[in-house]
Order: structure tokens, then C-alpha cells, then sequence
């Protein structure tokens, strides 16, 4: 199985967790009351509670068999940044935690 | 020949005894790699129960599996010294670290493989075995990384 390699990654919070996507499939951010919105993969609407930045040389690793075991979700890869654990978003199976919802306030 | 034969099975049936809820669970000692007071772990939104969430340990992500939801047992008492139990999982050309969150880590005891009950349904549990007067379950944790 090979890991994501991205030249950048934004990292957001969101659920209590921090998500990592890849700077190039982002094509919108905006502000949306508390929050942010951000467009994934050309038309996907995700949530963010708190924009923490954009890294570079982030270590992807793919996701252990135990994770997708127990988490329906398919995220493209693992990564620690800042010493807080990162799971890296594939821009195509965007995890519903992070989706927006119509009428939500991020 | 024997001899040798003797300490490899003898290593093999040395366990890592935990408490989880109101079980104790053995864990093979070969596939332990270290045992720290709990870690914190961020949760994901959707997964079941048996998985805590996402740790750092070591500068690596690491899934954090809630051991006594994984057996099915009832949580005990708030512990007062919780621990993560680092181990590796799933056959040696494709291993990966995981954790478990227990109650505390009890002692290192030996399991001879011939006391052990094997389970009915072949999954995380490879069996049960009386252990000190007491009956604890032994995990499976190849079946853990399949």
C-alpha cells in the first residue's frame, strides 16, 4: 500500500481530532461564522473548526489494519504533527465528521 | 536440541498480564513493546467502540484500542494507575504498532500453550487458561493486524 505524497498539507481541527489535506486538492476556504469552509476535491464542502496552518514534509504513513477495522471511514494515511496525531484525508472519501452540513455553523 | 526447543516454547508462552474491566488479559511478552501510563487519545467521530481514537508514541500515530471492549468485559473500577500497552500486531512481514488501553499492568507470567482452551470463534481471543487461581483470557493479536 503506498502513502499520499503531497508538496503541502493544511491542517485543521475538527471533532477534536486534527485532519490533514492536501494543499492541492483545496480549491476554496472561507469563513463561516465560528468556523471555516473549505471545498475538497472540487465539490465537497468540509468544516473546520480552527485552521492551524500548512506543513510541509509531513510523514504519511498508512493507515494500520486495526484503524480500519474499527473505523468505516478511509482515510488516505496517519501522520504526527507537533506531537498530536494527524489523519490525512483522502479528497475523495472525505470522513463525514468533517463534512458540512447544509445549515450548519461551522 | 531440546533444551533449545524447551526456551523457545517457554519464551512463546510468556504473557504480559493485564487488567481490562473485569478480566485479565494476557498478552504475548515477545510482541510488547512498552508500557506508559495511558496516553491521550483523540477520538474518531464513527469508529466503534473497541477504538479509543488516534495517540503519538515515539513520534508515531498510533491506534488506541480500548482492551476491555475488545473482550467484552464489564469496566471495573476507576483505575487508579491506567495504562497503554504498546504492542505489535499481525504477521512479522507486515507488522504495525498499535495500543491498548488497560487498567493497570498486573506481572509477567508463563502460559503453557497446552493450558489454554482454545476460543469457539477464531477471533482477537486465542483461548482461556487458569492462571494463579484465576481464569484470564489470552489474545490473539496476529488476528489483530489481519
Amino acid at each position: 500500500m503506498s502513502a499520499p505524497h503531497a508538496a503541502g498539507y493544511l491542517l485543521v481541527r475538527r471533532a477534536g481530532g486534527v485532519w490533514g489535506i492536501a494543499n492541492e486538492a483545496v480549491s476554496g476556504l472561507a469563513r463561516d461564522g465560528r468556523g471555516y469552509r473549505l471545498t475538497v476535491g472540487g465539490d465537497v464542502v468540509v468544516a473546520a473548526d480552527e485552521i492551524l496552518g500548512v506543513v510541509t514534509g509531513l510523514r504519511v504513513i498508512p493507515a494500520a489494519p486495526a484503524l480500519r477495522r474499527f473505523w468505516p471511514e478511509s482515510p488516505a494515511g496517519m501522520a504526527v504533527h507537533g506531537g498530536l496525531p494527524v489523519v490525512v484525508v483522502d479528497p475523495l472519501r472525505v470522513p463525514a465528521a468533517l463534512r458540512w452540513n447544509e445549515g450548519e455553523d461551522a | 536440541m531440546e533444551q533449545k526447543a524447551e526456551r523457545k516454547t517457554r519464551r512463546e508462552g510468556t504473557h504480559l498480564l493485564v487488567r481490562a474491566g473485569e478480566y485479565s488479559c494476557a498478552l504475548p511478552l515477545a510482541a510488547v513493546r512498552r508500557v506508559v501510563r495511558a496516553l491521550t487519545v483523540h477520538p474518531l467521530p464513527g469508529a466503534a467502540g473497541e477504538l479509543e481514537g488516534l495517540a503519538e508514541f515515539g513520534g508515531e500515530p498510533l491506534p488506541v484500542l480500548n482492551l476491555a471492549r475488545l473482550v467484552n468485559a464489564s469496566p471495573g473500577a476507576n483505575p487508579s494507575y491506567p495504562v497503554t500497552v504498546v504492542v505489535w500486531v499481525g504477521p512479522v512481514e507486515g507488522r504495525e504498532m498499535i495500543g491498548f488501553t488497560a487498567d493497570a499492568a498486573l506481572e509477567v507470567v508463563h502460559v503453557p500453550p497446552e493450558s489454554i482452551v482454545a476460543a469457539s470463534d477464531g477471533g482477537f481471543l486465542q483461548g482461556e487458561a487458569p492462571v494463579g487461581g484465576e481464569v484470564v483470557r489470552i489474545l490473539n493479536l496476529d488476528a489483530l493486524g489481519r
